[in-house]
């Protein structure tokens, strides 16, 4: 099978999940046990009887459910995901995603790179110098920041961060780059709106918008930089042993050429799926560091939909979570068949 | 040695019973000491019980706790129990010449330490009884001179970090099982019901009462250095509060201790139902293999698909309102959700061990024999996945524990007053930097230590069973809780 029939039957694969995934929210929100149209009236709307039936028409709900199913997956597929009815009132959900999801996209981009800087490195020199004291320091160190849980990090370091002050003698909002808004609060993207290249044309507002985001990603990726410092460790401790280095030894390449040619480049294939997985956690991650660091992102946007009620809304972010999830993961397939292309393009 | 020179099989062998009679001393002096160990804390055992059943009780919707049960908790109160709030008492009040109510007139922090430690020390005593039961079960009663298992169990002796997570995992046991006598005070006193309780304190000329709500009042944390209770700091009252108190007043530690046992309850109720959904899935799928296990493919990636964390909220959201939410506060359904959202992740480690059992010899055997299915999943696929079951329950149960308190950090789940450790992380957030630091920091750190002693266990027990494998790679995000 080659590559492009691979990646035809990855995508062909995921059209079912999205589809019972998506069907599964339609059930839990329209057929659960909380009635979607009553719980977006306030108190004194609930009473009226001709309120209430406006909303359920409004939401489709006076139809039979199955046409009601139809109806609403036909919306979601065709990227009509409806209006909001608590949250940010009557706006358009699409225009909202789009508004959102840059903050998270970048959070995100941020998280990783920032585990990948910190994590990878630091497992690959513990495993080059395995069992020795930095070895035990960096490895224990990673465990502890894979258990940490990151709404806890996050007021901590939050806490810290606006304390710096006093506490450490020099003030985060202006070291380096002054932050008008303080710690907490949106990055600002809205620079690059209609000009992407203002990432690099603009470097000042790019390294405040990085700096911004800089603590909640740290939180973020705190997982995993654990469990990428881990697999890095272990990687390396196993190609370090492979035929082909002492090969390489015996021949006299000298040992800093067989470490970054032979066993660095042998040593990140296992880290790609563990850097993509990572997107579950970050997604679910997201909710808890966007509301500590006050950053309204898609996280944010889900769980204030999901606490005032709006559950309509709730179901077409459920969506696109979906999708975003099942685009990462179809990404890294495709990343890891290029990487190494030992990898059967027939495993599941 | 009792062992016979000839190899026996279970059948053949004369009943444990007769072993025992031909050789009761190592068996008599270990029942002897388990048996004083088991009466001197056998109110607490008790207790615990008989707590469980009346939450249960209560958590039936429509049905008044009955009588009977209620007559159960308190008869289980009356059993006497050595290291309890009764026999070391720490609440007494200063009368301005010693004090009155604590231990042997004992300083109140005294007296509290006092028990913990013998609480904690009791507690690895009968640990460590119970090893030696199974080591002299293991040198004078069983048969066989060498097990498989016995190698498993060296190899986890040897390994320290497995070790480390035990200790870290059999503290926080102890901690739930003994919750109300580690804690100075009690819940229905401090957290439930405080102005129905009273209190006597030493005013500087005279002894007062008040009601424990005043007294909270009194003892709160708010950031400002006249307005803290620290950790083992005695508060205006005469209360000793080992982990300081609450921006309300009330006492961290009760908080915490009770705080335990809904998080371990909620955990092993999650992680034994998604562990359970997704062995019976494993053997069927690695047995049948074909589409069933395409359907379970299918399904488990849609679910996995749903962000897990996103998925408790929506649905704790959904369920909070009807009868099912309101069990155990929120609790219960809280774990069905987990073991509902859980399992998909679960299974798919399960998967690849049980498919390369399902491919071997014996199993292939065993079917040209005409065993039926269900007997060949049980007896020869089964005992080859029960390691693997282990450590990820180990470590899914640390990932629940975070997810939980994840959740109640964000208001969701278990509901107030029921004590959660999230919650508690919550109403420090404003302090971190303050006076009252502890309130915060103190059950983020107990949350990081037990996770990673759940972790610390896992890999021991990975390691134990199957020194080359690495199980746990693939599944990174499993002890994670969705990345609360």
């Amino acid at each position: 099978m080659n590559r492009l029939k691979y990646i035809v039957k990855r995508v062909l694969m995921s059209v079912p999940v999205l589809w019972l995934g998506t069907s599964m929210t339609w059930f839990i929100i329209y057929q659960g046990p909380v009635d979607p149209a009553a719980n977006l009236l306030s108190g004194n709307e609930r009473l009226t009887e001709a309120k209430y039936e406006a909303a359920r028409t409004e939401l489709g709900l006076d139809q039979p459910p199955l046409q009601h199913y139809v109806d609403w997956m036909w919306s979601l597929f065709t990227l009509d995901l409806g209006q909001t009815w608590l949250v940010y009132t009557g706006s358009n959900v699409g225009a909202l995603v789009l508004d959102f999801l840059p903050r998270t996209v970048w959070l995100g981009f941020w998280s990783v790179l920032i585990a990948i800087c910190i994590g990878v490195p630091l497992g690959f020199y513990a495993g080059i110098r395995s069992n020795s004291v930095a070895d035990y320091v960096a490895s224990v160190s990673g465990i502890v920041w894979r258990a940490m849980p990151n709404f806890w990090l996050a007021v901590i370091l939050l806490a810290l961060l606006v304390g710096s002050e006093s506490l450490f003698g020099f003030d985060w909002d202006t070291f380096l780059i002054t932050l008008p808004s303080g710690v907490t609060g949106n990055p600002g993207l809205s620079y690059m709106a209609g000009d992407p290249l203002a990432l690099f044309t603009q470097p000042r507002e790019t390294l405040a918008a990085i700096k911004k985001i800089l603590p909640a990603a740290l939180v973020l990726g705190s997982a995993s930089m654990g469990n990428e410092m881990r697999i890095g460790r272990t990687a390396v401790l196993e190609t370090k042993n492979e035929q082909y280095v002492d090969f390489a030894r015996a021949r006299g390449v000298p040992g800093r050429a067989i470490v970054w040619k032979h066993v660095f480049r042998n040593a990140l294939v296992p880290l790609v799926p563990v850097i993509t997985t990572e997107a579950f956690l970050l997604i679910g991650g997201s909710v808890l560091v966007e509301s500590v660091f006050g950053i309204n992102g898609m996280g944010k946007l889900f769980f204030d939909a999901a606490i005032q009620g709006d559950l309509p809304l709730v179901g077409s972010l459920m969506f696109v979570f979906i999708v975003l999830m099942l685009t990462i993961n179809i990404a890294q397939d495709i990343l890891y068949t290029l990487i190494d292309p030992r990898v059967g393009y027939d495993g599941t | 040695m009792a062992t016979p020179t000839r190899t026996l099989t279970d059948g053949e062998a004369a009943p444990l019973r007769d072993r025992i009679m031909a050789n009761p001393r190592p068996a008599a002096t270990w029942l002897a000491v388990t048996a004083v160990l088991f009466a001197l804390q056998a109110g607490a055992l008790v207790e615990f019980m008989a707590a469980l059943l009346a939450d249960a009780a209560a958590a039936l919707p429509g049905v008044a706790v009955p009588a009977a049960v209620l007559a159960l908790e308190r008869a289980a109160d009356a059993v006497p129990t050595l290291l309890s709030r009764e026999t070391i008492p720490n609440q007494g009040y200063y009368n301005g010449s010693g004090y009155v109510g604590t231990f042997l007139g004992l300083s109140p922090d005294l007296a509290w330490l006092l028990r913990a430690t013998l609480i904690y020390a009791y507690s690895f005593v009968t640990l460590g009884w119970l090893w030696v039961g199974y080591e002299r079960y293991r040198t004078h009663y069983r048969i066989a001179d060498w097990t498989p298992r016995d190698d498993v169990i060296d190899r986890f002796r040897e390994h320290k970090w497995g070790l480390f997570g035990v200790a870290v995992v059999a503290m926080f046991f102890v901690m739930v099982l003994f919750a109300p006598a580690l804690s100075p005070t009690t819940t229905a006193a401090n957290l439930e019901d405080p102005y129905g309780n009273e209190l006597t304190y030493w005013t500087g000329d005279g002894t007062q009462t008040v009601t424990v709500g005043q007294a909270n009042l009194g003892s709160q944390s708010q950031g400002t250095p006249q307005e803290n209770v620290g950790p083992m700091q005695y508060d205006d009252y005469g209360r000793i509060h080992p982990f300081g108190t609450l921006p309300s007043g009330k006492d961290l530690f009760t908080f915490i201790a009770h705080g335990s046992r809904i998080s371990l309850i909620i955990g092993l109720v999650s992680v034994g139902l998604s562990v359970s959904i997704a062995v019976v899935l494993a053997l069927v799928t690695a047995y049948y293999k074909g589409k069933i296990d395409l359907g379970a493919v299918l399904v488990s990636d849609a679910v996995m698909g749903m962000p897990q964390l996103l998925l408790l909220i929506m649905l704790s959201v959904i369920l909070s309102g009807t009868w099912i939410g309101k069990i155990y506060s929120g609790a219960f359904v809280l774990a069905l959700i987990f073991a509902g959202t859980g399992w998909p992740a679960m299974w798919r480690s399960f998967r690849g061990p049980a498919l390369q059992v399902s491919n071997r010899e014996w199993v292939d055997a065993a079917k040209s024999f005409g065993q039926t299915p269900t007997a060949i999943m049980r007896k020869h696929m089964l005992p080859y996945i029960t390691g693997y079951v282990l450590v990820y329950g180990s470590m899914t149960l640390g990932g629940a524990i975070i997810a939980i308190a994840g959740l109640s950090f964000l208001g969701l789940g278990v509901n107030p007053p029921t004590p959660e450790w999230g919650r508690a992380v919550n109403a420090g957030q404003d302090y971190v930097t303050t006076a009252s630091w502890h309130i915060s920091l103190i059950p983020g750190i107990l949350i990081t230590l037990v996770v990673t002693g759940f972790n610390a266990l896992g890999d021991g027990v990975r390691d134990a069973i199957d020194p080359e494998s690495d199980a746990e790679d693939q599944g990174g995000a499993s002890g994670r809780g969705g990345g609360a």
